[in-house]
């Protein structure tokens, strides 16, 4: 059997806040597979942006173990993770943040302008990043002339142009409308399929979760339920994601 | 190199900010360049001196309005290394009306001595011989017929105060100094000595024109020594320390001027500061997103410290380029006024603009200190949360 692709053991996540201690994940255990697409799920509170946060390196364990594609990075050090984070992982956010002040192609240009690559590589990385989302025509557009499924097109385009593995989206969907909801699931997917990207994906939404492979329900920073998609599918489907995030109220 | 596109692109986020913050920074450094070359033209070596004209001035110990004996002048002028002695005396009066506009310098001389002592004045119009032989004749200097609009030929006419007597003048010659300080008025004091009889055998000031360095250098304390037990005592110095007495006057002017500039670098230091704190306290999440694209925190302090130094460059650069296009045309204007001896010396220093774009950037980098560190230091956990 293979070493999975994000293996945590014993993940404690706690807060000081005061004189209180706010423990939001206690010894969690999870092994995501290469090239799998996974949902996170739980009520508001659960502790799966924190989760997300811990997987791609933007926040530090209290105590447990983070690997991720063979990398231990809970002991790594700030300078360490800001590199590894560069090269391995790509970030989406439910509201994109993009930077205002630059076009698309500046924005989906950032990360690599962490990398070694001269301005020519630069700019073809950047064209071929736009054009999977479908963008190229948009590149000299600024963010406040996109629409929000463009903007978090363009986002998913700067998660993956330095081509890292892993992609992490913190609720993708939900800030867009139906169908801009629809594209960036159908993006996410063929970014998961044909260029075999690791996907860790928050959601509140069903309809999000169903296209997932698996789904994992958290519930007060321990694991709830870990459902894998059955009968050969590759989707968890509606039935299950809705099951799952039965019992808590979604985020409006 | 490659992360200044992002750096000016920020810059230009708030573009009413950016100008308004370089605006407050062109400004203070305008007035820190002219207070700086202000100070450092006193400081300056008086310009006669460098020419070799070694001029002294010798008057009452005790104040500018006390008189001394004319008999002094006599005296001095027969010392060794005195090369010709002077007399100037002070006239007041008013042109037109008292308002600080019409005062200029208006003294009585003995014209042939005070040729003597003066003679790298250059008559541009008119003739010595006609202030010579016109005992109501006056030498004025090139930059106060210019104020006036007056030529040879022209009648001035001048109200008396301390000498209660209008002198009617006729403007004979028109003298200007190498040092470009030509804003005084000159006449012949047998005007007011046949007027004021009194006055006679009485003088302001005694100015003196020495051999050489050493003669100027030896005869202050030798003058000053021969009447130092007299019942009137002396005090002698060069040109240049008798017109830096009249700033002195004020108080000490180097020390408030010194005050001032520091208190104005504190002010636009605040100004700065304030401005990068509201431009990284905006950009919060996005610096947490940049943060977990991977740039690493001393990128993030390299980014905010460069657009506040950029910032500061930039109103620096602007700053010093406007006070040298100025400094000539307020240079004219200053040797219009009674302060023109002073400022005559007066230009363009390079290491006042380099301390002014110092004091720039100084205030760049510590002004986007406090703003880089925290926006560096900050979780970016914490810093993505604020986007809900």
């Amino acid at each position: 059997m293979s070493e999975p692709f994000i293996r945590i053991e014993n993940l404690v996540k706690a807060y000081q806040r005061d004189t209180q201690t706010l423990t939001v994940l206690s010894g969690l255990n999870l092994a995501v597979d290469a090239g799998e697409f996974l949902a996170l799920m739980g009520p508001s509170g659960s502790g799966k942006t924190t989760l997300l946060n811990l997987i791609a390196g933007i926040d530090r364990p209290t105590s447990g173990r983070i690997n991720v594609g063979g990398k231990e990075i809970d002991g790594m050090g700030e300078a360490g993770l800001a590199k590894w984070r560069s090269r391995n992982v790509g970030f989406i956010f439910q509201l994109y943040n993009l930077v205002p002040v630059l076009t698309a192609f500046e924005n989906v240009e950032l990360p690599l302008l962490l990398t070694d690559l001269p301005r020519a590589r630069r700019r073809k990385q950047v064209e071929l990043a736009l054009s999977i989302v479908g963008l190229t025509d948009r590149m000299d557009h600024y963010p406040r002339q996109l629409s929000g499924g463009q903007e978090q097109r363009v986002a998913i385009a700067r998660a993956i142009a330095t081509d890292p593995k892993l992609l992490v989206a913190d609720e993708p969907t939900g800030d867009l409308d139906v169908k801009s909801g629809e594209e960036v699931l159908v993006l996410l997917e063929r970014l998961n399929e044909e260029f075999s990207k690791t996907i860790v994906m928050v959601t509140h939404d069903p309809r999000a979760a169903s296209r997932a492979h698996r789904l994992v329900h958290l519930d007060k920073g321990v694991l709830k339920e870990d459902i894998r998609a059955e009968g050969g599918k590759k989707e968890v489907g509606m039935a299950a994601a809705i099951a799952a995030s039965a019992g808590f109220e979604p985020n409006p | 190199m490659r992360f200044f596109p992002l750096i000016f692109k920020n810059i230009l986020r708030k573009r009413t900010r950016t100008a308004l913050t370089i605006a407050s920074i062109v400004l203070p450094l305008l007035v820190i360049c002219l207070m700086g070359t202000f100070l450092k033209a006193l400081d300056s070596p008086g310009s006669g001196a460098t020419r070799g004209m070694f001029r002294l001035v010798v008057r009452h110990k005790v104040s500018l309005t006390n008189t001394l004996p004319k008999a002094y002048e006599e005296k001095i002028r027969q010392l060794p290394g005195v090369l010709a002695a002077t007399n100037f005396n002070w006239f007041g009066g008013k042109y037109i009306d008292a308002s600080a506009r019409n005062i200029f310098i208006r003294f009585s001389v003995e014209p042939e001595s005070f040729l003597q002592v003066f003679d790298d004045a250059e008559i541009v119009a008119g003739s010595v011989k006609d202030w010579l032989s016109d005992r109501t004749g006056a030498l004025v200097g090139t930059n106060l017929a210019a104020k006036y609009g007056w030529k040879v030929g022209d009648r001035v006419v001048l109200q008396g105060d301390i000498f209660p007597i209008n002198l009617e003048l006729t403007i004979r010659a028109l003298y200007t100094l190498p040092t470009g300080s030509s804003a005084t008025l000159f006449f012949d004091r047998k005007y007011i000595d046949e007027a004021f009889p009194s006055f006679k055998g009485q003088v302001f000031t005694v100015w003196i024109k020495a051999k050489d360095a050493a003669a100027a250098e030896r005869l202050p304390k030798q003058i000053d020594a021969m009447f130092e037990n007299s019942p009137y005592p002396t005090k002698t110095e060069t040109e240049k320390e008798f017109q830096n007495g009249f700033v002195s006057m004020l108080g000490n002017v180097k020390l408030l001027i010194t005050s001032i500039g520091a208190i104005i670098v504190f002010v636009i230091l605040l100004i700065a500061a304030n401005t990068m704190s509201m431009a990284a306290r905006e950009r919060v999440t996005e610096i947490a997103v940049l943060r977990t694209l991977g740039f690493t925190r001393p990128k993030i302090l390299g980014l905010i410290l460069g657009e506040s130094f950029v910032i500061a460059l930039f109103g620096g650069l602007l700053g010093v380029l406007l006070f040298v296009a100025a400094e000539p045309s307020l240079k004219r204007q200053l040797m219009l006024t009674p302060m023109s001896s002073l400022v005559a010396s007066m230009h363009v220093y390079p290491a006042i603009l380099a301390f002014a774009f110092a004091v720039a950037a100084g205030v760049g980098l510590v002004a986007g200190i406090v703003p880089a560190v925290r926006s560096s230091t900050r979780s970016i956990a914490d810093g993505l949360r604020q986007v809900a």
